[in-house]
């Protein structure tokens, strides 16, 4: 069952240079009970996808456009009163800097206290048992409810902070790149966590990635972004082993595999383009090594290709030869 | 812009050079030690790290946040005092150095920053920023442009004068990466030590920029040292790797070596953590207990054997020596098979 469904989103950002479309038709599907991953570079609006899905755009920003269905209901209509009540209680937020959810001058008991009684209405008794238990579920021992947020590690701050977005028992979690600033141990235990709470609760989280490894590991789909739009969407296997569009071929060529072989990695040249004077086209047709005069001057929409596989390119009909083509260096030199 | 590094050579067979075996190293630490005090009380960041770089080669430090890899490298660029221990660099002891001395070994010995957008002035051009280390290093003024041309070629950024006039701000993380590394080379040293030098960097630019430390390296003969916590981008960039833990080193050898088959418990954990962009992957639970935080606050014994899951009875009262095990690797733990 379809939890949320995104069609045609169009976010824009006031700047000193005019309007810039930081999502610009962007669409996403989160099936109930699982996670998607959010895939893309610094800039590609995969944050800022994030933010408006749960109503949390800073000031500057706007929903243009488009359409976020959440449970049924079309959250672009919804009164503030109406998207607030949802907010927190059916989805939630982690941020990426666990700081930012925590309060430095105030103990975690009282956080957390504070949220179940100002958005869940609980009190007392029933709060504090319930706050014990929202420690306990993310591996935290509850008699560290007394402590402040910097005698906690990073992990342990990252933890509480997913422990304040299910306070209310959300039904989907929206999780800004919540294992970035995180040491690989502790990164791998985050999300060995948000696995079994999803496994747990049946939970639905949207993970924000820079890291494509992150995504084969913990998600169940993706969904690439670039340059304000979703290029590639489907079940992470199926996108990872059989990448459509070439910037995701890019993608899994420029990481390296701690058990992999010899063979050098891949950059993928040049720079996303600005959002405020995106070229016409593919917006990724200036860095892609296979792009076509089709692909500079008409955009490709995000197109079924294959079961449950979406991809918005021109030449995707050829993605077999160009996925053996990408996995050449010489391809992508420039 | 190509950035696509050949085959990986052969490289040079560090572990004995850097022993002493072949020829000097250019950098060598004993007994490296440094205690910071504060609220009276003293914190172990490093706890007497032996360590050699040969010429050409790269070495890996590789652990988490806290574990002394980032202090132990600017122990060695003299950025940081050394509590105690020595560090001699092509075979002068640098430990002291002081004024002029000191300053020349900066030129010979570069830091690579970790966070582009930082490691620039945004008013300074492009073309000043890199004029920098030219005067602050004596350079002669008539090698000046022949200088910043050859680095500039080096990272990639050609024709020079098509980016000397501009700003930081003006350019993409990568390209500033690469202006980064023009400035590091252009004293011409003989070490870089890069601490993360791509965490901050788009993951489709960072292979651009490991690629060209990899070919400066080639190229350059240039011996490094990366720091990091991640072991898939140190395999990439080093022959050998020191893993270290709560201010000691644990684990040397070979980082294929290393990868291939762990022998410290904790290096074991470290490489099952390492996310690969794989979907089919182990997931089994990590085998480590707790988190840094839990570590004995006490001196005596192992400082893993709290997250240990092989801990036993000795671990807990007396503390394993580095040891070496033969084919250039040592490991510091008391298991009989490790």
């Amino acid at each position: 069952m379809t939890l949320l469904a995104v069609r045609d989103l169009v976010v824009t950002y006031r700047t000193g240079a005019g309007p810039m479309r930081a999502v610009d038709g962007a669409m996403l599907d989160v099936p109930a009970g699982t996670i998607v991953g959010l895939v893309g570079e610094s800039g590609c609006g995969k944050s800022t996808l994030g933010r408006a899905l749960m109503g949390v755009l800073p000031s500057a920003g706007q929903i243009a456009s488009g359409s976020i269905a959440f449970e049924g209901r079309e959250l672009t209509a919804l009164p503030e009163r109406e998207r607030r009540a949802l907010r927190w209680r059916r989805m939630s937020f982690v941020p990426q800097t666990a700081m930012n959810a925590l309060d430095p001058v105030q103990r975690l008991r009282a956080q957390m206290l504070e949220v179940l009684r100002a958005r869940g209405g609980l009190h007392g008794a029933a709060a504090r048992a319930r706050a014990e238990e929202l420690f306990r579920m993310v591996g935290i021992d509850p008699a560290r409810l007394a402590d402040y947020p910097h005698q906690f590690s990073g992990g342990m701050r990252q933890r509480a902070s997913i422990a304040l977005a299910l306070a209310l028992d959300p039904v989907l979690v929206i999780a800004d790149e919540p294992v970035t600033a995180l040491d690989v141990i502790v990164q791998r235990q985050v999300l060995d966590l948000l696995r079994g709470l999803q496994a747990r609760l049946g939970l639905a989280i949207i993970l924000v990635t820079h890291d494509i490894a992150v995504v084969a590991y913990a998600c169940d789909r993706v969904a690439v972004m670039y340059a304000g739009r979703v290029v590639e969407s489907g079940p992470a296997r199926e996108v990872l082993e059989r990448p459509l569009h070439p910037y995701t071929m890019g993608l899994t060529h420029a990481f390296p595999d701690v058990h992999g072989g010899d063979e050098a990695l891949v950059p993928i040249e040049g720079a996303p383009p600005s959002l405020l004077h995106p070229p016409p086209g593919c917006r990724f047709a200036p860095r892609c090594p296979f792009a076509v005069d089709r692909c500079r001057a008409e955009a490709p929409a995000l197109a079924p290709r294959g079961v449950d596989h979406d991809v918005a390119c021109w030449r995707a009909e050829d993605a077999v030869a160009l996925r053996q083509r990408a996995a050449e260096p010489a391809t992508w030199a420039a | 812009m190509g950035g696509v590094s050949g085959p990986r050579l052969t490289p040079p067979l560090s572990a004995q050079a850097g022993r002493g075996l072949g020829e000097r190293p250019v950098i060598a630490a004993r007994a490296l030690t440094k205690t910071f005090r504060a609220h009276g009380r003293a914190i172990h960041a490093v706890r007497g790290v032996d360590l050699a770089v040969a010429a050409g080669e790269a070495v890996g430090i590789v652990g988490e946040s806290g574990c002394g890899k980032t202090t132990t490298a600017r122990m060695l660029l003299r950025l940081e005092e050394p509590t105690s221990g020595a560090i001699t660099f092509e075979g002068a002891d640098i430990t002291h150095l002081r004024g002029g001395a000191l300053r020349r070994f900066r030129s010979r010995a570069q830091l690579v920053f970790q966070n582009p957008f930082d490691a620039l002035n945004p008013r300074f051009t492009i073309l000043r920023t890199l004029k920098e280390p030219l005067r602050n290093f004596g350079i002669p003024a008539h090698e000046h442009a022949a200088r910043i041309d050859e680095a500039m070629q080096r990272v990639r950024l050609a024709p020079a004068s098509a980016w000397l006039n501009r700003r930081p701000h003006e350019l993409s993380g990568g390209q500033l990466q690469r202006v980064v590394l023009a400035r590091a080379l252009i004293p011409h040293p003989r070490l870089i030590v890069a601490d993360e030098p791509v965490s901050m960097l788009d993951v489709s630019v960072r292979a651009g920029i490991l690629n060209l430390l990899r070919d400066a390296r080639d190229a350059l003969g240039l011996s490094a040292i990366y720091i990091s916590h991640d072991l898939a981008l140190i395999r990439y960039v080093c022959e050998r790797t020191l893993v270290m833990y709560l201010g000691r080193v644990v684990e040397e050898g070979r980082t294929t070596d290393i990868i291939a088959d762990p022998r410290h418990p904790y290096t074991r954990a470290l490489i099952a953590a390492v996310p690969v962009p794989r979907v089919d992957q182990d997931r089994a639970p990590l085998p480590i207990r707790g988190a840094l935080s839990d570590a004995p606050p006490t001196d005596t014994g192992c400082a893993f054997r709290d997250r240990c899951p092989e801990a036993f009875a000795r671990c807990m009262t007396e503390a394993p020596l580095l040891r070496t095990i033969g084919n250039g690797r040592a490991v510091a733990c008391h298991r009989g098979d490790a």
